[in-house]
């Protein structure tokens, strides 16, 4: 039974750049606790609408709701959209994200790193935070890299503290832009690993990937997107054993 | 008076550089068009210009500055000026994913800026920034015209008086490098620090 209230809700969202469309009309609800993975031909607007989900893009129309309250600001009757920052940091102290270049901050140490956010936003105690960060670092693999600068790390490594200091925050959702993309071949399985065991306790994760394998067998639910529309969005087997729609037919042969 | 002015204009002029660069970054609405024509005069003014501005202009507007504060305002206004397009410059040009990943964690733009942006834009402009404040310290010996003794002045008297100017010039260089070494040493002190600890100089 899943929750009634999905963790994130989009209603007709759009982006335009420039007058060009790139997120025409998206509606899509992510049940709590399901792992989504959103696939989809480069250029379809995949990572742009898991960027709106967090307002680091902001939608040129449309709303999208966490835990069924509104993120970012109001639109007016006339369509225009006001931002309300102090709401917005709020919001998206709940919702983690990971991206395709790790991001790490460099003149941070692991550890620092992942507790920065904690101390500096949410004000909870270092003692605590710090505590808190090692269990997370130990469950990833990567305590002994604590007091590491990110730039002595491998590809991987960093992706698994981007992770951990997603998860420090105690997100409600975690979005994650292409994670693996930027990894060499033999350092995504790490990546996904911690991913894979993620979904297994029930965390929320929004996924834009071209892991095949991993979207069948570890995500909930597919999104298939093309020319910035959702096409098709399906349990993960029954797209992957019979897809709806033509295109994606074709995207996946 | 040398050592003391270029300080005082270093310690002011680097942090008001900061601050014009951040305005304009932000855009902030008229104030970013009104600073980037503030801007390309004082740089496109000759610092003794500037410094006879401040000193016998600014008096019929009613500001009236005694010879040692209008060569500290001079110096400050000169040098900030050229500051703000290095750190405007070094903020352009930060790792967009590291500014996101901090807005994405619910940071505002002031943690932002100074919990991850200023952190590391000091130390990749360090190098410019220090070669800014030798060009300030050498500007020093124009702020003569308004009366104040500085080092050039000093020699410069010296030598009239005793007809001997090569010691008193001597001198004089020996000075300058002495205190552009002390901060190109500083530079490099500070900057083999950070390579050390974090393996980069600058992001």
């Amino acid at each position: 039974m899943a929750d009634p209230i999905p963790a994130i809700s989009v209603k007709r969202l759009c982006k335009e750049f420039d007058g060009h469309e790139v997120l025409r009309d998206i509606d899509l609800d992510i049940p709590a606790g399901t792992t989504t993975c959103i696939l989809g031909p480069s250029g379809s607007g995949k990572s742009t609408f898991l960027r709106c989900l967090n307002w680091l893009e902001i939608p040129s129309s449309g709303a999208v709701f966490l835990d069924g309250r509104r993120v970012g600001g109001e639109t007016n009757a006339a369509g225009k959209v006001t931002v309300n920052r102090r709401e917005l940091a709020e919001t998206r102290a709940k919702i983690g994200m990971v991206f395709q270049h790790f991001a790490l901050w460099r003149h941070l140490t692991v550890l620092q790193n992942v507790t920065e956010a904690p101390i500096q936003v949410l004000k909870r105690p270092r003692q605590d935070v710090e505590t808190q960060a090692m269990a997370i670092l130990e469950q990833v693999g990567l305590a002994d890299k604590a007091h590491v600068y990110p730039h002595a790390l491998s590809g991987g490594q960093k992706q698994r503290v981007a992770i951990s200091r997603a998860l420090a925050m105690k997100p409600k959702v975690i979005l994650f832009d292409e994670p693996t993309s930027a990894l060499d071949p033999e350092m995504v399985g790490e990546v996904l690993a911690v991913m894979r065991s993620l979904a297994k306790g029930g965390m929320t994760q929004v996924i834009v990937t071209h892991e095949m394998a991993f979207a069948r067998d570890v995500s909930d639910t597919v999104v298939f997107m093309d020319g910035g529309q959702i096409r098709e969005v399906a349990p993960a087997k029954e797209f992957f054993a019979a897809p709806k729609t033509e295109r994606a037919r074709r995207f996946l042969s | 008076m040398t050592a003391w002015l270029s300080a005082i204009g270093i310690a002011l002029s680097l942090p008001l550089g900061l601050l014009l660069a951040i305005i304009r970054w932000r855009r902030v609405a008229v104030l970013d068009g009104v600073l980037a024509g503030f801007v390309s005069l004082i740089r496109a003014t000759p610092f003794v210009t500037l410094v006879l501005f401040i000193f016998f202009v600014l008096p019929s507007l009613g500001i009236e500055l005694k010879p040692i504060p209008a060569a500290i305002v001079a110096l400050t206004i000169n040098t900030m000026a050229f500051s703000s397009e290095i750190w405007r410059s070094a903020l352009d040009s930060f790792p967009r994913d590291q500014r996101e990943a901090a807005e994405a964690c619910g940071m505002s733009e002031f943690q932002a800026l100074r919990r991850v942006i200023f952190p590391q834009i000091w130390r990749s402009s360090l190098g410019p920034l220090v070669s800014e404040a030798t060009i300030l310290l050498k500007c020093t010996p124009a702020i003569a015209v308004i009366g104040v003794v500085e080092i050039t002045r000093a020699a410069s008297r010296i030598g009239a008086e005793t007809y001997e100017p090569l010691p008193p010039f001597l001198l004089a260089t020996v000075l300058y490098t002495a205190l552009i070494a002390v901060l190109v040493r500083g530079q490099r002190y500070v900057e083999r620090r950070v390579a050390n600890r974090y393996g980069y100089v600058a992001p």
